[in-house]
């Protein structure tokens, strides 16, 4: 390699031909670097500049946006799952509430049939005692007419006029004959 | 818009015609680029770049102008074109290097591609003067306009320029020291045999310091000498025919053309990326 590096630099027309026949010129040479720099300042102010912060700006968005619709569906999954316990809550406490009812309604109509039959007892034995007071009271209405009828008849029969105590006694002897 | 750019390019051939016609047939484009002003160091491919950085320039501001988050038009465009780029070289040089060195890689493949189709209007390197000594004959020809990259220099300024960005990328990312283990030291070895195999691993740092200061060689050469070629060719293709018919032959080339500037637009920036890549993997390594 040394040999090669020294034949290189044994041999200084090299370059000068190379430079000659390219063009290879040192002013024009830079010119083109400071050209090639003006590129670069511009395509870095006009274009790059811009249009990689307004790409980064949309993958910002983006990024931002799926982090939304991540928390979104996060938060919905969430909201269904809260909706599902409390529907299921609802519907047990609506069961529950409904075998109270159920319980309720019935425990209700065994009360209110105990508070019919006992009025109706009440009904009964009342219209029992009116019947037996009526009846007591027809029987003594009954005895007392027949008593009358008797003295009357006996009194036209005899034609006595019968004393208090004659009646008296004629109304007790038919009684006890008649029975009650 | 369309209206003028038909009336600009109609106005370009037109003119390329006339100039070819006055000044008598075929003429080369000369290997090296030529000045202009007798004092000023203005060649005509220097022309060209200031044309490419206006033609740059104008399509930023008319991309950038109005900037949304939804993007339309230009902006669109201009958004898919550098998105692209940055994804390709961050696929290949992993994100940390590309938001580093993006404003430079982008600039380098820009750049280039807008020179290189630049140079493919018809009067750029064809239009300008036959140049004659004292005695009436003919010493070369003359051209107002010339494809910024076949021309060495600006082909060279910007290898060089990313020689030394390379160095300071590298140092930077690795350290002084790291940046010397990875071209002088022996890799994945300790102890005795890290020592015994150092002479040897000195003697390959050598070699690869004379590889490192030839790529930018190499990258030069390379884009000037595709370039320069492409333009060689379509000028000989259209001497093969009758002026008239000049156009022909060299059509099917045009649509070549274009795809070589692409590619050599994405060569050397791909080249640069790769070398870049290549020297910070070291630094990378030990880093995590």
């Amino acid at each position: 390699m040394m040999t090669f590096l020294a034949a290189a630099a044994e041999q200084p027309g090299a370059f000068e031909t190379i430079k000659t026949t390219f063009g290879l010129h040192g002013a024009f040479f830079a010119a083109q670097v400071i050209n090639f720099f003006l590129v670069v300042f511009v395509l870095k102010k006009f274009a790059f500049g811009p249009i990689q912060a307004i790409l980064e700006q949309r993958r910002t968005r983006i990024l931002e946006g799926e982090e939304k619709l991540k928390r979104i569906e996060k938060q919905l999954a969430e909201s269904e799952a809260t909706t599902a316990a409390t529907i299921a809550k609802a519907n047990e406490d609506a069961v529950r509430l409904i075998a109270e009812a159920k319980e309720g309604a019935v425990a209700f109509t065994e009360q209110k049939s105990q508070e019919a039959i006992s009025q109706a007892q009440q009904i009964l034995a009342k219209a029992e005692a009116a019947g037996n007071a009526d009846r007591e009271r027809i029987s003594i209405e009954l005895k007392r007419e027949f008593g009358r009828l008797v003295a009357t008849t006996t009194t036209q029969v005899t034609g006595k006029v019968l004393t208090p105590e004659d009646q008296h006694r004629i109304n007790e002897e038919a009684l006890s004959k008649v029975g009650n | 818009m369309r209206f003028a750019l038909q009336t600009v390019s109609l106005w370009l051939l037109s003119l390329a015609s006339t100039f070819a016609a006055a000044e008598g047939g075929h003429h080369a484009l000369p290997l090296d680029a030529q000045k202009l002003h007798d004092w000023l160091p203005v060649s005509n491919s220097i022309i060209m770049v200031w044309i490419a950085v206006g033609v740059i320039v104008l399509f930023c501001r008319a991309a950038t102008k109005k900037m949304s988050l939804v993007p339309a038009g230009f902006q669109n465009f201009a958004e898919w074109a550098m998105e692209s780029l940055y994804d390709f070289l961050e696929n290949l040089m992993g994100p940390h290097l590309t938001k580093r060195t993006f404003w430079f890689f982008g600039t380098i493949f820009f750049f280039i591609l807008v020179s290189n189709y630049l140079g493919l209007i018809p009067s750029v390197g064809t239009v300008g003067w036959h140049l004659e000594d004292g005695k009436g004959h003919s010493a070369g020809f003359l051209p107002i306009l010339r494809g910024a990259n076949a021309d060495i220099n600006m082909t060279a300024a910007m290898a060089f320029t990313f020689a030394l960005l390379w160095i300071y990328w590298a140092i930077t990312e690795n350290g002084l020291k790291g940046f010397l283990a990875h071209i002088f030291a022996p890799k994945g070895v300790k102890g005795f045999l890290f020592w015994a195999l150092m002479p040897l691993f000195l003697f390959v740092g050598v070699l690869e310091v004379i590889s490192i200061a030839i790529r930018p060689v190499a990258l030069s050469f390379r884009l000037f000498g595709n370039i320069y070629g492409g333009e060689q060719t379509l000028e000989k293709l259209m001497a093969l025919v009758p002026e008239k018919l000049a156009f022909l032959p060299a059509l099917p080339f045009y649509f070549m053309e274009l795809l070589v500037g692409f590619v050599q637009a994405l060569v050397f920036t791909l080249l640069c990326a790769i070398f870049l890549k290549l020297i910070c993997d070291h630094g990378d390594e030990e880093h995590h």
